[in-house]
């Protein structure tokens, strides 16, 4: 009840300002993410034969040029260019000929659905062990289990795909390697995106459920007589659970970078994939469009988190007030 | 009783002044052994890394003076191993050192200046924060090329904004403390408290960054060539003979084991030798977030 009554105190103009500087902060990094792509695209070289390929007919050259206005001044190009994307114009898909910006989004539920499995499992698996080695980490077991983990947070996630694949599907043969049409198809991509994201979750949430174990109102709580387990689960983890969320934000931008190597070692249809077929190709427009989704992705997630971290956590919501 | 707790407080003086957390000694035994095989591979490459017998395809771990094996073309992989390693270590090196020169000093031009300097250089490396830099990473490398200059760059420019922001909020709360405002009621110059005070300071942060920006860096370079868009195609880098690897699973899954745990091998250690690091700087009462 408590809670419920400081987040209604929040007056609203605080949330119309938090609201309007993390929309300033995304503009900013859209714009620094499409200048940079504008450079990096000038950088390669010419950028006609980038575009075009190396034998391009001269109506297609001449199309281009009308199209970005190559043979403007690059201050020129610049003022098209950003003016192409105020209209959400990034260009049309060289491999494909579809409009770039529709092309990606079309493969954005696969991303999503491939993040929303690997956080599932890493939270499946990050919790119970967590809290388990948290209860008592002095004991053997459990100093055998964290040194585990370590070793665990050592495995770069593609390799432990690799060795998922050699294990399952080439030697057992349990499971379908490629594509996402089945459902059994989901389980190994879930599983090596999760296995570079537990380890380091088990070991926050463990740090912090032992410190947690050693606070006062635990104690006083075990002097009244509650179980161990109701210590353990209602009065420890949801603590250690705010730092996990923080995690957790932090290690979404990752996500989505893992993500490109297991979507193309399982062959997955989504943004990662599509970005690794067009960096071969050097597919601009659609790189640039990645980009961009990319960025509105990574910033939709942290809002999201910060968001259900201030809700959490009250005092955060008392300290900017 | 007494004894007991004499010899306990003097053991415990000894790994004060000398000591060394066990992590640190394991990890900085084991890396050792990397370092060691990358500057004398050549008395340890049984076979030419580059040149194979055909006659010899997919011989499994072990057979002909082959210690771990063949690849499709028959050449030794152990060879080709070593060959890799210098490639895959020396890469890492130096992507972290560029990441590492250009964070810090981004990190202390912003906790020096009070003005409008820091507010930007705090968006810029906000902003670089929050995309993921092995995206940008793929992005350019497939742009400019690949080679060993190009990945290594481009891996340390898109990834110092992490060196940056520590190096910035600890110089920041080193300048408050009371040792350095003294120094300067003293009249030490600002140069003189940055590299007295301040670059001291920031030594254990910064030795643990640096081990797992490594491990880090190592993976990404591994993953890059793995991609197809890192190391070029001739050299036996780890990615590549991933990459290679990945058409063979079924008949020579050495192919792929090899490499893999040789990435593993190296992470690890690296990760061990940070974790030690910081162990001991948490010994001496400083904690350590990295």
């Amino acid at each position: 009840m408590k809670e419920i009554s400081q987040f209604s105190k929040i007056p609203y103009w605080q949330i119309l300002e938090r609201i309007t500087k993390s929309l300033g902060n995304l503009i900013i990094l859209l714009f620094g993410i499409t200048t940079f792509m504008f450079f990096a695209l000038r950088m390669a070289g010419d950028p006609i034969t980038v575009l075009a390929g190396e034998n391009a007919s001269v109506e297609l050259i001449a199309e281009i040029n009308k199209q970005y206005g190559f043979d403007q001044p690059l201050i020129v190009q610049y003022q098209f260019y950003i003016l192409n994307i105020l209209r959400l114009d990034f260009g049309v898909s060289l491999s494909t000929g579809q409009p770039a910006l529709t092309y990606v989004l079309s493969q954005v539920p696969a991303t999503l659905l491939l993040a929303f499995l690997g956080m599932s499992v890493t939270l499946a698996i990050s919790v119970p062990v967590g809290a388990w080695l948290g209860m008592k980490p002095d004991a053997l077991s459990r100093r055998l289990a964290s040194g585990i983990v370590f070793f665990m947070q050592g495995l770069p996630g593609f390799v432990t795909a690799l060795l998922l694949i050699q294990v399952f599907v080439v030697q057992l043969m349990w499971f379908p390697s490629l594509g996402y049409s089945q459902v059994k198809a989901w389980i190994l991509p879930s599983i090596s995106l999760a296995s570079f994201l537990a380890p380091k979750l088990v070991r926050m949430i463990s740090a912090n459920v032992s410190e947690a174990m050693r606070e006062e109102y635990i104690r006083t709580a075990r002097s009244i007589g509650a179980s161990e387990w109701s210590l353990l689960w209602r009065e420890a983890v949801p603590n250690a659970m705010l730092g996990a969320v923080a995690l957790i934000g932090t290690q979404f931008a990752f996500l989505f970078a893992g993500a490109v190597i297991i979507e193309v070692l399982f062959l997955w249809p989504g943004i990662g994939l599509l970005l690794f077929r067009s960096a071969q190709t050097l597919d601009f427009p659609v790189l640039q469009a990645i980009a961009f989704v990319i960025a509105i992705l990574v910033f939709i997630v942290n809002s999201l988190i910060n968001a259900t971290f201030s809700f959490l956590d009250p005092r955060l919501q008392r300290n900017t007030s | 009783m007494t004894d007991k707790n004499v010899t306990h407080k003097s053991c415990y003086k000894w790994r004060s002044h000398f000591g060394v957390s066990i992590e640190l000694v394991i990890g900085t035994i084991l890396f050792s052994l990397v370092i060691i095989l990358i500057i004398y591979r050549t008395k340890f490459q049984t076979y030419d890394p580059y040149i194979g017998n055909l006659m010899d395809r997919f011989e499994p771990m072990g057979k002909n003076g082959h210690l771990l094996g063949t690849d499709n073309l028959g050449r030794d992989l152990w060879s080709r191993l070593l060959e890799g390693m210098r490639w895959s270590i020396s890469a890492a090196t130096m992507a972290t050192m560029t990441a590492f020169l250009t964070g810090s000093l981004v990190g202390l031009i912003a906790a020096q200046n009070n003005g409008w300097i820091r507010t930007a250089l705090n968006q810029v490396v906000d902003m670089a924060l929050a995309f993921p830099h092995l995206i940008i990473a793929i992005i350019v490398v497939a742009v400019i090329g690949r080679g060993f200059w190009p990945l290594t760059l481009t891996l340390g420019l898109v990834s110092w904004p992490i060196f940056a922001r520590v190096v910035y909020a600890e110089s920041l709360s080193l300048f408050e403390r009371d040792y350095v405002i003294a120094s300067r009621t003293f009249g030490a110059s600002r140069w003189s408290i940055l590299i007295g005070h301040i670059v001291p300071g920031l030594r254990p942060t910064l030795s643990v960054m640096l081990a797992f920006h490594f491990a880090d860096m190592l993976v990404a370079e591994s993953a890059l060539s793995f991609l197809g868009l890192g190391a070029p195609l001739g050299v036996p880098t780890w990615g590549n003979l991933l990459q290679q690897s990945r058409d063979y699973l079924f008949i020579a899954p050495w192919l792929m084991v090899v490499p893999a745990a040789g990435i593993i091998y190296a992470v690890f250690t690296v990760n061990l030798i940070g974790d030690g690091i910081a162990a001991q700087a948490r010994r001496h009462g400083r904690r350590i977030d990295v």
